[in-house]
C-alpha cells in the first residue's frame, strides 16, 4: 500500500523506467547496482557494455600544502541509454567525477573507462561530450560563430552540423546574438548545442540548469529528453532533488566524494526516509506498546500526536505492517501513509554518511 | 559478461575512429583563425592601441622631427625611429593577444574546447599564426607611414627589418601568456600591454638612452628585439646622447635568444601549473 505524490515530469515521463531500454546483458544487476571493484576495465569495446564504467575512483588535489581529497572512493557503472543523476550537496565531489569523466582530469588512483576506452580516447572518438557548469565561452563571438569555432574542433570527425545542433537546442533565433548579450539559460542552450555537434552517445552534464528560472528550467530538460530518447546516454549531476527525481530513470546520491546511495528514484526515496503511516486511535498508548512489539524492520520511531499516531518507517513492508496493525489490532481510523519528503531523504543520507566517513578517518 | 553485445545505440562508435595526428595537427586551422581574426577586428581600443598609435607616435617624434632626415647606417634617423614604433606596436598587439588567450582559457574556454578531440597543439598553432597576423598589422600601418613621410634606407634593410618586426614580435605573445597566467583577470591583457610601455622606454625604443641606462637597457626583453629589427639600417650604430657607438650583432641576438627561453620556460611552468589546479 502506497501512495505516491503526483510530481512533475516533463512530457509525461513514465514514473518508473527500467534502467536500460535495450536490457545488456550484463551482470545480474545487485539491489544497489554498485559493481564489485575488482571486475576488470581492460577489453574491446563489444565486451563492454558500460557506458561509465568508475572503479574506486580517487581525486585529489593541491601536493603540498594540504591535500584536498575531492573524490574518495567511487565505484560506477552506467548502462547505455541509462539517465542516471549525480545528486549531492556543493562539494561531493560529483563535478570532479564529471570531470574525469570527460577526460578533462586524471585520475589520482583507481580506473575510469567511457565505453571502455580511457576517457581522453573516448572524446577523441567523439563518443562522449559535455555541458559544464559555467564559463567556457567566448563572450564577443556570437552564438552561431561559437559553434563554428567548437565544430572545427571536430572536423576530422563525422559531426552535426551548425544549423543542426542550434535548431535541436533550441536558438536558431540567436545566432547572430553576441554571447555576452544571451541570458543565462541562452548561454547553456549554447553549451549544450556545443555538446551536440560530434554527436554523442553520451552526454554529461554538470548542473545544467544552474541560473535559470523556472521555466528555463522545464524547457531545457524537455529539450534533454528527446535527445535520451534518442537513445543517448545522459549523466548529470545536480543538487536539486525535484530535477533528479523527475529526470533520471536513477539516482546516484553522492557525499564527501563517495557513494552514498544508488537506486532507481524510488528505492533511494523510500531507501532514504522511508514513509510515514498514521492514523486516529482511541488509546495512543496501547496502540504505540502493540506497534513496538511488532519489531518492525529497520528504523521505526513512534509518535504521538493528540489521538494519532505517527509510525516512520524506512521501507514498505514495515509500512504495510504498521498499517495492518493499527486498522485491525488498534481500530484505527483515518489512515495516511505519505512518503517522507524528498529533502529529508537527501539531508538523512548524505549527513549520515558525512558522519560515517568522518568516523572512518578517525579511525 | 564475456559474450554481451552493446545494445543498439544513436552512432556506431565503429565509425569513429578519428584518423590519426599528422602534419596537419600542427597547422592552425582555417575556421578557428577566421574566427579569431574577427575577434581581434572587432575589439577598437586594442586596434586604437597597437595600430593607431604606434602610427601616431611615429608621425610626431619620428619624421616630423629635425633629425628625421640625419644620417643612420645606409638609411636616416627617420626609418630607425619607424622601426622602433612598429616594433613597439606588434608587441603591444601580441602581448595582449597572449594575455587574453591566458585569461580566456583560465575562464572555462580551455575546458569547453578540452572536451573535444582539439589539442593544445592545435590551440597553439591557431593563436601563434594569430600572434603574427596581429603582429603584421601595426607593422605595415607604421612602415606605409614611413614610406610616405620620408623614411630612407637601403631595400634590403626595409625587407630585413619588416620580417624581425613581425617575427620576434611573436615571442612576445609568450611574454603575454605568463601575464595571463599568473594573473588571470580580465585586465591582464591591459595591465601586460601597459607593462609593455615601460619595457619599450628601457628597451631604448622611445628616445635614445646613454650611460648607465644604456647598459641596463641591454638586459631588458625589448632592447634585443628592436636592436636587432634595426641592425639591416643601422648596421651596428646606436644613437646615445648625440654620439654613434658601434655595437656588435652577438649583443642583441644575445638578448632575443636568452629572452626566448626564459619565456618560453616560464610559460612551460605556468601553463604546467594552471593544469594542476584545475
Amino acid at each position: 500500500m502506497t501512495i505516491t505524490p503526483p510530481r512533475y515530469r516533463p512530457h509525461d515521463l513514465p514514473s518508473s523506467i527500467p534502467s536500460a531500454p535495450a536490457p545488456a546483458p550484463a551482470p545480474a544487476p545487485a539491489p544497489t547496482r554498485r559493481a564489485p571493484a575488482t571486475l576488470p576495465l581492460e577489453g574491446s569495446a563489444a565486451h563492454t557494455p558500460f557506458a561509465v564504467r568508475l572503479a574506486g575512483l580517487r581525486r585529489t588535489f593541491g601536493a603540498r600544502s594540504g591535500e584536498v581529497v575531492a573524490v574518495d572512493h567511487v565505484d560506477l557503472t552506467v548502462e547505455p541509454g541509462e539517465i542516471v543523476a549525480l545528486l549531492g550537496p556543493n562539494g561531493a565531489g560529483k563535478s570532479t567525477t564529471l570531470d574525469v569523466v570527460l577526460g578533462l582530469i586524471e585520475a589520482t588512483a583507481g580506473e575510469a573507462a567511457v565505453f571502455g576506452m580511457r576517457p581522453r580516447s573516448a572524446v577523441e572518438a567523439g563518443l562522449v561530450a559535455g555541458v559544464l557548469q559555467t564559463g567556457g565561452l567566448l563572450p564577443d563571438l556570437r552564438v552561431g560563430e561559437v559553434v563554428e569555432y567548437v565544430a572545427a574542433a571536430y572536423r576530422r570527425l563525422p559531426h552535426a552540423g551548425v544549423d543542426d545542433v542550434l535548431e535541436r537546442a533550441g536558438i536558431t533565433h540567436l545566432a547572430a546574438r553576441r554571447v555576452s548579450k544571451c541570458s543565462g539559460g541562452e548561454q547553456q542552450r549554447l553549451r549544450f548545442a556545443l555538446a551536440l555537434l560530434p554527436d554523442p552517445r553520451l552526454l554529461v552534464l554538470d548542473e545544467p540548469t544552474a541560473g535559470m528560472d523556472v521555466t528555463a528550467r522545464r524547457e531545457f530538460w524537455a529539450t534533454m529528453h528527446e535527445e535520451a530518447e534518442r537513445g543517448r546516454t545522459v549523466v548529470f549531476a545536480t543538487h536539486y532533488l525535484e530535477e533528479a527525481d523527475s529526470f533520471a530513470d536513477r539516482i546516484v546520491l553522492v557525499a564527501g566524494g563517495r557513494v552514498v546511495a544508488d537506486g532507481s528514484t524510488e528505492e533511494i526515496r523510500s531507501r532514504a526516509a522511508g514513509k510515514v503511516v498514521s492514523a486516529r486511535v482511541l488509546d495512543p498508548a496501547a496502540a504505540s506498546r502493540r506497534l513496538t512489539a511488532l519489531d518492525l524492520p529497520g528504523d521505526v520511531r513512534l509518535e504521538t500526536q493528540g489521538h494519532r499516531v505517527l509510525v516512520h518507517v524506512r521501507d514498505v513492508e514495515a509500512a504495510d505492517a504498521a498499517a495492518i496493525t493499527l486498522l485491525t489490532a488498534c481500530d484505527g481510523r483515518d489512515l495516511t501513509v505519505v512518503p517522507a519528503s524528498l529533502d529529508e531523504a537527501f539531508v538523512a543520507l548524505t549527513s549520515q554518511t558525512t558522519s560515517q566517513t568522518m568516523h572512518q578517518e578517525i579511525r | 559478461m564475456s559474450t554481451s553485445t552493446l545494445a543498439p545505440s544513436a552512432v556506431d562508435p565503429g565509425h569513429r575512429t578519428p584518423t590519426r595526428l599528422h602534419l596537419a595537427g600542427l597547422l592552425p586551422d582555417p575556421t578557428m583563425l577566421r574566427l579569431e581574426a574577427r575577434r581581434v577586428l572587432r575589439d577598437p581600443i586594442t586596434l586604437l592601441f597597437t595600430v593607431a598609435l604606434p602610427g601616431f607616435m611615429f608621425l610626431v617624434f619620428g619624421s616630423s622631427q629635425d633629425y628625421a632626415g640625419d644620417a643612420v647606417g645606409n638609411g636616416n634617423v627617420a626609418m630607425a625611429i619607424m622601426i622602433a614604433m612598429a616594433g613597439y606596436g606588434a608587441v603591444t598587439a601580441t602581448v595582449g593577444l597572449g594575455a587574453s588567450a591566458a585569461v580566456e582559457r583560465s575562464h572555462g574556454w580551455g575546458r569547453q574546447l578540452g572536451m573535444t578531440p582539439q589539442r593544445d597543439i592545435g590551440y597553439a598553432a591557431v593563436k601563434a599564426s594569430l600572434a603574427v597576423l596581429v603582429a603584421l598589422l601595426p607593422a605595415l600601418v607604421v612602415f606605409a607611414l614611413g614610406l610616405l613621410t620620408g623614411a630612407e634606407g637601403a631595400v634590403r634593410a626595409w625587407a630585413l627589418s619588416f620580417v624581425v618586426v613581425a617575427a620576434g614580435a611573436v615571442v612576445f605573445a609568450l611574454y603575454g601568456l605568463c601575464f595571463g597566467l599568473r594573473f588571470p583577470s580580465e585586465g591582464a591583457a591591459t595591465a601586460a600591454s601597459l607593462s609593455v610601455v615601460l619595457l619599450s622606454f628601457l628597451g631604448n625604443i622611445f628616445f635614445p638612452l646613454s650611460g648607465a641606462l644604456l647598459t641596463i637597457a641591454k638586459f631588458t626583453p625589448l632592447y634585443g628585439y628592436v636592436a636587432l629589427a634595426r641592425y639591416p639600417l643601422t648596421e651596428g650604430w646606436v644613437i646615445t646622447g648625440g654620439d654613434l657607438v658601434h655595437e656588435s650583432l652577438w649583443v642583441p641576438l644575445t638578448n632575443v635568444v636568452a629572452w626566448t627561453a626564459v619565456l618560453a620556460v616560464a610559460a612551460t611552468l605556468l601553463v604546467r601549473r594552471s593544469r594542476a589546479r584545475q
